[in-house]
């Protein structure tokens, strides 16, 4: 197969491959510069097993729902837990995600174990990051869901910035951080429970790292780091897509890999340019 | 300089802490348009918290706390934390700093307007640093970041202003120029200001009136009152000597300047 036959299967036969991970990455790569700035990327890799535990919960036997469904309804719930329990001062937050993040390993492995055999093909085919098979429900859920939450964060982008920057000063001035904070992780865990059922947990965790960090790099504008990260998100699934095609590899792991090379790119560029 | 005027902040026998542990109790006080109050202390005496229920960030345990008068509209309070608390990655210019001034006003939609961006202007060249609206906030140095704060609470247009350490940590020159700001503010432009430091010379020489918050005690009357040598010996637990040199007050802890 020619690099030009390579590209026209994947526009022609693979629509939803290719378009869902775009906006799948543009959507994390967006929430990413959040997750970065504000310390979080944790937070992020924890509601990400999250997602996948919801995933093998909808596998049980006697379970049978639509396995978006216990992604988001796990997501959810474990976000209002976090909003509720990362205000203590008592257990330090650290402590409190990554025993969050061992819990939703611990419980998707003993939850595989008890699914059936072709169910857990299923889940591992997300764990490895399988986006060809991406179908036209998958991509009309993530396409809602992308324009859902980029609408919530563009209209309302001051106030998560202002937050972000200095929770304490923005409740003197009316905008109550705590109820902002709550907005925002609703907002990042609806996005990574439906994007990791559709790209898987690998794609989600380094779209929300990789792109962000390259773009806090290279920008020197807030307004630019946003923008540059959003660029970064897209080229690495074509490319991705187009290598896990010539090479035979699963596609979300080496769009990941693209991405970080491109962040590596960028980081030895920056170091150049000083 | 303005004269004192109506109730904005009163406290009566208020009721501090942080679900079982109480920082203060019984704190009454009032703040009223005009004055300068410095809110004095050792280390973790509750400063802070009492500033924190000022702000509305933290509920009062017992006790009732009135902000400014019954039925007025809401206090707007420029607040200046301590500049340590805020360690941005991300590369906010000081005009996009100074501009969250503005946000209060605007409210969470509301895109900034041209008087909007007048406004932090205004307020960037009222602390000297119209110069520098375009240099990433994490390049300044602690006291341009200190004054960058000052900006952004001027810009709210506030009522009162309140300040959380404002000197903390700075050489002699930026700790001066600070100071000198907030004094200006006060005399020239009959700003409301409520002060917290640990450090007593400052506090002293700007202020009228002081509050000396201690773990289990609440003082609130003029400097000469409260920063005596026998109130500062007790807290303390040292000897401590209170002078003028100058035309400035000295508060000396047993040849150290506290």
């Amino acid at each position: 197969m020619s690099d030009a036959e390579i590209l026209h299967t994947i526009f022609t036969e693979f629509p939803f491959a290719l378009f869902g991970s775009v906006i799948a990455g543009i959507l994390c790569a967006y929430l990413g510069v959040y997750v970065i700035s504000k310390r979080v990327v944790f937070v992020g890799a924890t509601l990400t097993q999250v997602a996948v535990a919801g995933i093998a919960f909808a596998h049980l036997p006697y379970v049978h729902i639509e396995p978006v469904y216990g992604s988001i309804v796990f997501t959810v719930i474990v976000t209002l837990l976090f909003g509720w329990m990362l205000q203590s001062k008592s257990v330090p937050r650290d402590t409190i995600l990554g025993a969050s993040f061992v819990a939703a390993i611990a419980l998707r492995i003993l939850m595989i174990q008890k699914s059936a055999g072709a169910e857990a093909s299923e889940i591992d085919a997300i764990l490895k990051g399988d986006i060809l098979f991406i179908t036209a429900d998958q991509f009309h859920l993530l396409l809602v869901a992308f324009l859902s939450i980029m609408t919530v964060h563009l209209l309302f982008q001051k106030a998560f910035l202002f937050v972000s920057f200095d929770a304490e000063t923005a409740t003197t001035q009316g905008f109550d951080s705590r109820w902002w904070e709550m907005l925002f992780y609703l907002t990042i865990g609806g996005a990574i429970s439906i994007a990791t059922r559709v790209v898987g947990d690998v794609f989600v965790i380094g779209f929300l790292v990789v792109p962000p960090a390259g773009a806090i790099l290279t920008a020197r504008k807030v307004k630019n780091i946003f923008l540059l990260s959003i660029l970064y998100a897209i080229l690495p699934p074509i490319i991705g897509l187009y290598l896990a095609f010539r090479l035979d590899m699963p596609a979300g792991p080496t769009t990941v890999a693209t991405a970080l090379l491109l962040l590596l790119g960028t980081w030895i560029l920056s170091r150049l340019k000083r | 300089m303005k004269t004192i005027g109506k109730v904005l902040i009163q406290f009566e026998n208020v009721t501090l802490g942080y679900r079982r542990h109480v920082v203060a109790r019984d704190v009454s006080f009032t703040i009223s348009e005009g004055e300068f109050v410095g809110i004095v202390g050792p280390n973790g005496s509750g400063k802070t918290t009492i500033v924190r229920a000022m702000l509305s960030i933290l509920r009062p345990q017992g006790g009732v706390i009135r902000i400014s008068g019954q039925s007025s509209s809401r206090l707007r309070i420029g607040y200046v934390p301590q500049r340590d608390s805020i360690d941005p990655i991300m590369p906010f210019t000081v005009f996009d700093v100074v501009m969250m001034g503005r946000y209060g006003r605007l409210g969470p939609v509301q895109i900034p307007t041209a008087s909007d961006r007048n406004m932090t202007l205004d307020a960037l060249a009222h602390v000297d640093l119209a110069d520098l609206a375009s240099t990433s906030y994490r390049d300044l140095s602690g006291g341009q970041k200190q004054r960058a704060l000052i900006a952004r609470a001027l810009a709210a247009e506030p009522d009162i202003l309140i300040l959380d350490e404002p000197t903390n940590g700075m050489d002699l020159a930026s700790r001066i120029t600070i100071l000198d700001l907030i004094k200006h503010f006060h005399s020239e432009h009959g700003m409301t200001v409520v002060m917290i430091s640990h450090l007593l010379s400052d506090v002293a020489n700007v202020v009228k009136k002081i509050m000396l918050v201690e773990p289990r005690f609440f003082q609130v009357g003029s400097v000469e009152e409260i920063l005596s040598e026998e109130n500062l010996r007790r807290i303390y637990d040292m000897p401590v000597t209170v002078g003028e040199w100058m035309d400035t007050k000295v508060i000396i802890a047993r040849g150290k300047s506290v």
